[in-house]
């Protein structure tokens, strides 16, 4: 006998058992689990116990608009931005909700890049990343889902200064570097 | 109480390990390790399979249910071997074949594998089919599984297949020295609650906590296996 002496429990003991371990795994399931992961709320418990709050990054940010400033007028721009060795900087347009802003960059050698965007009036810190690499040239066209300012921020690794010859399209106001 | 020392090396036990224990999966530096690495790092590999165990609170769960009722060391090493030896199989075999299994059903699996060791502790079998399966093969046909979750933590990756076979041996045995590692604070926990009459009286009361957490594990894969 390799085990210490313990009794086999009586088959109703055994059901009392597993339905009380299933009674337990369910509750803490249904109002714990649920709700942090998937945020299913069925019993509203994940309200009460403020999980649901674990799921917030799907929730759409507040966003404030900017009323009666017009529209922005159709533009098209040039530029060539310096980002020095092992230093990093924002660049960036302030557009309207489903605004699109076209776009084409290369630079003089790779370089590590996230373009996003910020809501306008933020506190938070929040931000939608629209993608993120690390390359020497990017282009095409992104629909702002809200109203802020979005462009890239890049970081510049190498020792060396990278140029960035930076070209845009679209209805926006130019908020330049950050 | 007979030696303070004891009391005192478990109470620090008690206190490093839930730090220790965090999370389950693969976290952030270790993944751009794997990603970035290239050929062969023996010891990066072996502390990443420690880590992995003893972060493994599913592969704890079950060997604290596999060595609940044993009390000589032999045993205890004995059944440890038969659930190192599958899992060290799927482990090697899942992660250099490349075999593919859904990683949220292989979760799965291991939380049954835990619901039916505190069944099993509870003498369930016995009084439900009249008599034990063996639990040695029990341990060994589990441990197969548990292989097969520690593989796919590591398929999530494409890392580099130069040295991917003495990687995999060094991450291997890292586990057998993270499951070492573990063993020693669990079984310290046991022989320590053993010393008291609670022991016994909570064995049914700490069988359905492993139960239940069998269970939890199993609802909390499944339900990501459904909506993946």
């Amino acid at each position: 006998m390799s085990e210490i002496e313990h009794p086999i429990q009586s088959t109703a003991k055994l059901f009392k058992a597993l339905a009380l371990s299933l009674l337990i795994a369910l509750t803490v399931f249904v109002t714990i689990v649920l709700p942090a992961e998937f945020g299913v709320d069925l019993t509203g418990v994940g309200s009460m116990l403020g999980l649901n709050a674990l799921r917030a990054e799907d929730a759409n940010p507040e966003v404030i608009s900017r009323p009666g400033e017009g529209d922005l007028l159709f533009r098209q721009d040039e530029i060539e931005i310096l980002v020095p060795a092992n230093d990093g900087l924002e660049y960036k347009f302030f557009l309207y909700t489903h605004s699109n802003l076209n776009y084409e960059w290369n630079s003089t050698s790779s370089l590590y890049f996230d373009m996003h965007g910020e809501p306008d009036g933020d506190t938070t810190g929040y931000f939608e990343s629209y993608g993120a690499a690390t390359v020497d040239e990017m282009s095409g066209s992104v629909t702002v889902p809200f109203a802020g300012s979005h462009g890239w921020y890049w970081r510049n690794d190498s020792g060396e200064d990278i140029s960035i010859s930076l070209k845009t399209l679209g209805n926006y106001d130019i908020i330049g570097l950050n | 109480m007979k030696h303070i020392s004891s009391r005192l090396l478990l109470l620090l036990a008690a206190s490093v390990f839930p730090g220790i224990a965090f999370g389950h999966g693969v976290d952030e530096g270790t993944q751009q390790f794997l990603m970035d690495n290239d050929g062969i790092a023996i010891v990066p590999f072996m502390y990443i399979g420690a880590k992995h165990m003893v972060t493994g609170y599913d592969h704890l769960l079950f060997l604290l249910g596999v060595i609940f009722f044993l009390y000589r060391a032999r045993d205890v090493l004995i059944y440890v071997s038969f659930f190192t030896l599958g899992h060290s199989i799927t482990l090697l075999a899942g992660v250099y074949l490349d075999i593919k299994v859904n990683a949220y059903l292989i979760d799965a699996i291991i939380g049954l594998s835990i619901i039916y060791k505190g069944f099993d502790n509870l003498g369930g079998f016995k009084r439900l089919l009249g008599y034990q399966p063996n639990t040695k093969f029990a341990v060994l046909i589990f441990g197969l599984f548990h292989g097969f979750g520690l593989a796919t933590k590591l398929q999530e990756f494409e890392f580099a297949r130069e040295g991917l076979l003495q990687n995999l041996i060094a991450f291997n045995v890292g586990v057998e020295i993270g499951q070492f590692f573990a063993l020693i604070f669990i079984v310290l926990a046991l022989s320590f609650w053993r010393r008291y009459s609670s022991y016994l009286q909570f064995s049914v009361a700490t069988n359905i906590t492993l139960m239940s957490g069998g269970l939890l594990l199993t609802f909390y894969q499944l339900s990501s296996y459904v909506t993946s």
